[in-house]
């Protein structure tokens, strides 16, 4: 240490305590940073907002939101083309979530259970660094080209499931990774058979991991596009629809307007207060 | 002795569909199974993407025949131009991005005392992820376009006589949308990374007389960078490949590699939807690279479940 450097130090040991200069509390910076993030997040949700407001409007693409009218909602439940995208998109999803349950809670377990589970979770992960349209193409020239395989249902599963899986199991394994395996050597002395084991003593920790990866695999399958959109053969999804509406500049989007404020009033309120419960559960333990 | 484990593990007569169950349970064979398939789904086609752009198609069958017609073709036909363009917006997208993200998530981890509010801000940027991206993104349309909400605000106001033209179908209104798409990537893994260090470090940092930049520069940025490469890397991939965004907003001014694949692939152009493929999974390849190398020496995965569980 330099006798500069020495002096500095003692002038500042000798100095009277002052107020503590902490990072993430000094005035400007805090000002600076919470703008930031609020400036981004008003640039996530505005347009949601918006979008609710300009569904009750005549014209949704004009900019102003006069004369109020319900004409979308009406003009919405009239049409019936619709229907049938958004019920792929249920079952759809309702399948991805169930796969996505059962792989991830055998995956996940299995996973804590490695001595050295790196290089297989980066595999796991892997969908989690390729661009969506990337895999989406990927799929189609191998399934399709390659293969020569009919696309349709079963080639949109399986995108989506590359899709929602792997977030699906970093949700177990954020869960699993916390379950002490010495529980189920106790239990195994005890005489517990294997069964027993896993259904009495590791399911009740590992619950909200698995409710959690169907509730993600649902979410994300139901909004899954770019990699539906290249496998789906003739197969049309809701997201698959809508984006085919507004790309097309139809007179359909009025009625996107109102199908997706629809959507969003029920899907909102159910994540929130998912995630809440999430992260203010997770933020307890 | 034998005789009671023998006992214990044959179990006394318990029911046949119980047994089956119970040879179910935890089998070594599972994770590499499992990975097997997952390859087949995930490297497989990837690497038949790479290896089809050497390839051509004639009269609807491909032809095994390696090439280069296709590189070719898509340096002479200027698609190149869509690969220079897409990765100065992604890098320009990324960077501001990482402007925003970094002090709000410095600010979160360190900064913020109540615990609501930050569950309330994770709940916030958690939700995008589950949102259908054509609607929400065409929605700027009424928001940007010539007679949207700006320009009839500023026309209403007196600020300009003509509503002003470059809001929308321009390279600004594919920036304007995609910045609120992208910036809960990048924070996430900021955040993390930042959350788990230990104040006790900026605490020392600060208590020798290190100033607060001295204290961000040292401390925080080098022990966050696993979180900031892995935030560049997570925002990075999906500007690289957008084509939501440029098509709904750029008004087909913006043609990035994202719509080349798209155009490409429905113009049956298989071959040169690869060779694009490829150059994104080539930069794809660089970034994961990088990560890793960065990665190794600071940190290892088991860490990233300790910060989850903070």
């Amino acid at each position: 240490m330099s006798t500069a450097a020495m002096e500095t130090y003692s002038e500042r040991t000798a100095a009277p305590p002052r107020a503590r200069r902490r990072l993430g509390t000094s005035r400007h910076w805090t000002t600076l940073a919470k703008f930031a993030g609020g400036f981004a997040i008003v640039m996530i949700y505005i347009p949601l907002v918006w979008l609710a407001v300009m569904s009750f409007t005549a014209n949704p693409l004009s900019g102003v939101p006069y004369p109020l009218t319900l004409q979308n909602y009406a003009t919405l439940f009239a049409d019936t083309r619709w229907r049938p995208p958004l019920n792929t998109s249920l079952l759809m999803s309702a399948g991805v979530a169930l796969v996505c349950m059962v792989l991830s809670t055998l995956v996940g377990r299995a996973l804590t259970r490695m001595p050295r589970p790196g290089a297989s979770l980066l595999l796991v992960l892997m969908p989690l660094f390729v661009p969506g349209l990337t895999m989406g193409a990927a799929l189609f020239i191998f399934l399709r080209t390659m293969l020569n395989l009919t696309l349709g249902l079963w080639s949109i599963f399986l995108a989506q499931l590359v899709w929602a899986l792997p977030f699906c199991i970093l949700l177990v394994l954020v869960v699993a990774s916390r379950f002490d395996l010495r529980l189920l050597d106790a239990a195994e002395d005890l005489g517990a058979s294997p069964w027993r084991r896993f259904w009495d003593i590791e399911m009740p920790i590992l619950r909200p991991g698995i409710l959690g990866s169907g509730i993600f695999g649902f979410l994300l399958s139901f909004n899954e596009l770019p990699r539906s959109l290249f496998v789906r053969g003739i197969e049309t999804t809701m997201p698959i629809y809508n984006w085919a509406m507004a790309a097309s500049q139809q007179s359909q989007v009025p009625i996107i307007f109102s199908l997706t404020t629809i959507l969003l009033a029920v899907t909102l309120p159910v994540m929130g207060a998912f995630f809440w419960v999430l992260f203010v559960k997770l933020d307890k333990n | 002795m034998a005789a009671i484990l023998d006992h214990q593990e044959v179990g006394p007569r318990r029911p046949f569909l119980q047994r089956a169950l119970d040879r179910l349970a935890p089998s070594k064979l599972m994770v590499p199974g499992f990975l097997l398939a997952w390859s087949l789904l995930v490297i497989v086609p990837l690497v038949v993407i790479v290896l089809f752009s050497f390839l051509q198609v004639r009269q609807f069958r491909v032809v095994y025949e390696p090439t280069l017609a296709t590189w070719l073709s898509l340096i002479d036909s200027g698609r190149w131009m869509a690969v220079v363009r897409t990765l100065r917006i992604a890098i320009t997208l990324t960077i501001l991005e990482f402007l925003l993200a970094f002090p709000f998530a410095l600010w979160l981890a360190k900064g913020c005392r109540s615990k609501t509010f930050k569950a309330a801000v994770i709940t916030l940027l958690t939700i995008p992820f589950f949102l259908d991206a054509a609607s929400r993104i065409i929605v700027w349309r009424s928001i940007l376009g010539t007679n949207g909400a700006i320009n009839t605000a500023l026309v209403w106001l007196g600020v300009v006589d003509q509503p002003v033209e470059w809001l929308l179908y321009s390279e600004f209104a594919v920036h304007f949308g995609l910045l609120g798409t992208h910036f809960p990537t990048m924070v996430f893994p900021i955040f993390m990374s930042i959350a788990l260090i230990d104040d006790d470090f900026i605490q020392a940092s600060s208590d020798l007389g290190g100033s607060p930049a001295q204290t961000l520069f040292n401390v925080i940025v080098p022990l966050a960078l696993p979180g900031i490469v892995a935030g560049v890397v997570f925002t990075l991939v999906p500007l690289m490949a957008a084509f939501v965004e440029p098509q709904l907003l750029g008004g087909g001014f913006v043609d990035l590699l994202g719509n080349s694949v798209n155009s490409a692939l429905q113009q049956l152009k298989y071959p040169t939807a690869a060779a694009l493929s490829t150059l994104v999974i080539l930069l794809l390849g660089i970034c994961l690279a990088a990560l890793i190398l960065v990665a190794r020496r600071r940190t290892d995965i088991a860490a990233m479940f300790v910060a989850m569980r903070r």
